[in-house]
């Protein structure tokens, strides 16, 4: 029995995650604040746990948390960064 | 002598019964893909990793189902109808195992489900539990020819085959066959796109838009005002992809203005809000499937919505334009009298709100409000969002009996629906209330822009609804042209 399917095959190919690094130490970290109440304080004690441990930290920020982040602002990310934290729920 | 045969295989390359033989004696069961004791036979058989070729009568995709469905990984594999191979071998039954030797010769046939006797065959213990011995079902190969072509037709219309593949929101849906999704598009463009529907950003073309319509229920006629809906779903002002995955339980919600409504069969009276009409509620569901399926925002998976409700199954409703003291929705948002139009909103189930007594326009209108006052929380106020009401026909003509416009029901809805700011400072409440004053009043609704109103429901019982909307997702109500002409 063939059907019609309602779904759009090139949108289901899976994307493998990066391989997790083992210590965060010389590697750089982004964190992208995405807008939500208090997420900035969050991020701001997350940035001094990972420069602790010897990261190097770069803040990003979206300017709605309702609406995805541009592409640009993810190749950004993607090109500096070895790691990216969002502050993701309120 | 065993029948020669070959037959494909549910992994690929056809199976000639020389092959099985050629590497020993064979033993070859012939099952069916809707028979209770066959699947009991198979379990048994995949349980104790017996070595057996299985003939189903069933098209390949159906037989790789029931190998799924009970653990059996040998060789599967399919006969079409009308069954030959089954009627050269004189089956009536199904299952029927038969043990072929090198040579062909025959040596053993079992009928039914006999737990001795196929132990005995295949050389291993299948088990003791009850039953011992069970009989099948008929082997479709005794089936009528003329009921044969008619199965052929449905070809295994089989509702439990959406339930496998996951194209359901949980309710039995309608198989996508090329024929319906063919009748569902009337000629139309299959491969015309609307764009990516998010959140996993499937590409909506009509095509699969239609499928998400067959499965839903819908008929043809139903299709011209679910494509309108899908477009005006993914206008960028509408901010989709915010409802789809948020943690709120909003859905989208589709009004339905003009002529498309009666071509439709769209319901605008008593029940508009469902259950019971297919038009309304195949068209929403079938949008909701689009967001569900085409676009990946599958509940619990990347639709996040904590509760979720009833009303994301669909909901559309269709405005009482004949009904109503006022002009209609889409008219008011611009659009010519005599189109038709879709109007979405984005919005939790509908909200019922009784009035028996008021018998003033002002009375109803701050009695609606004040229904309405804790939609989202009790003290977030402003609101900051769209919020559609839905007027019953017994309240249309309360509050249009002093005169009043729509405006004038908006903007009183809006006025009496106002609290000092130092009340409404506990629990979750907004910035503009956290920065005002003790006394300075705040009101639900930024402004009366935010209420939209229809006319819709039965004659008797003065029952109006609003639906809740989504919040903070930067969304607009949304209105696309529906149309009407293929």
């Amino acid at each position: 029995m063939r059907y019609v399917s309602p779904y759009d095959p090139a949108a289901r190919t899976p994307v493998a995650a990066a391989p997790r690094p083992e210590s965060v130490t010389g590697r750089t970290v982004a964190l992208l604040d995405i807008s939500k109440n208090r997420g900035a304080e969050f991020l701001n004690r997350i940035e001094h746990r990972l420069r602790e441990r010897g990261a190097e930290v770069e803040r990003y920020a979206k300017p709605l948390f309702s609406r995805p982040a541009l592409g640009e602002l993810i190749e950004r990310i993607a090109a500096r960064a070895d790691l990216a934290v969002e502050g993701l729920a309120d | 002598m065993a029948p020669a045969f070959t037959l494909p295989s549910t992994t690929g390359a056809p199976v000639a019964l020389a092959d099985l033989l050629a590497a020993g004696p064979a033993v070859v069961v012939f099952v069916t893909d809707d028979c209770p004791t066959c699947e009991l036979a198979l379990r048994r058989l995949a349980a104790a990793d017996a070595a057996v070729t299985v003939v189903c009568e069933a098209p390949p995709a159906a037989a790789s189902r029931l190998s799924a469905r009970t653990g059996f990984r040998g060789r599967m594999l399919s006969e079409p109808a009308p069954y030959d191979t089954s009627r050269a071998y004189g089956l009536e039954a199904v299952p029927t195992t038969v043990a072929i030797a090198p040579d062909g010769e025959m040596t053993e046939t079992v009928v039914g489900w006999d737990a001795a006797a196929l132990s005995a065959i295949v050389g291993l213990d299948l088990g003791s539990e009850p039953p011992a011995r069970k009989p099948g079902c008929a082997a479709k190969s005794t089936y009528d020819p003329a009921q044969l072509a008619a199965d052929a037709d449905t070809g295994g219309d089989d509702p439990e085959a959406m339930f496998e593949l996951g194209w359901t929101d949980g309710l039995p849906t309608v198989a996508p066959t090329p024929e319906r999704v063919a009748a569902m598009l009337a000629g139309r463009d299959p491969s015309v796109s609307l764009g990516p529907v998010p959140p996993g950003m499937g590409e909506a073309t009509l095509e699969r838009v239609a499928a998400c319509a067959v499965l839903a229920g819908c008929r043809p006629e139903h299709f011209a005002v679910v494509e309108a809906a899908a477009r005006a779903m993914l206008v960028p002002g509408f901010n989709l992809h915010g409802q789809a995955v948020t943690t709120q339980p909003a859905g989208q919600i589709a009004v339905v203005n003009g002529p498309a409504r009666a071509a439709a069969g769209l319901n605008a009276g008593m029940g508009a809000l469902g259950p019971g009409t297919r038009a309304n509620a195949t068209i929403g569901r079938a949008l909701r499937l689009v967001v569900a399926l085409t676009g990946e925002g599958m509940p619990g998976r990347l639709d996040r919505s904590t509760l979720g409700q009833a009303g994301k199954v669909g909901t559309c409703i269709a405005e009482d334009e004949e009904r109503s003291p006022w002009p209609p929705l889409h008219v008011e948002r611009g659009l010519a009298a005599g189109t038709s139009a879709v109007t979405l909103v984005a919005g939790d189930a509908p909200l019922s709100i009784s009035e028996h007594r008021s018998r003033t326009p002002q009375e109803l209108a701050a009695a609606l409000g004040w229904g309405a006052a804790t939609l989202w929380s009790p003290n977030w106020w402003p609101i900051g969002a769209a919020t559609l009401f839905v007027i019953c026909p017994e309240h249309a003509d309360t509050l249009a009996a002093g005169g009043w416009s729509k405006a004038d029901v908006r903007r009183a809805i809006w006025e009496a629906v106002q609290r000092p700011a130092g009340e409404l400072r506990h629990g979750e409440f907004t910035n503009r209330v956290g920065a005002a004053a003790d006394e300075e009043l705040v009101p639900k609704w930024d402004s009366p822009d935010d209420i939209l109103l229809v006319v819709a429901g039965g004659e008797a019982g003065r029952f109006s609804a609003v639906f809740g909307p989504c919040v903070g997702m930067d969304w607009s109500p949304v209105t696309q042209e529906v149309r009407c002409d293929t």
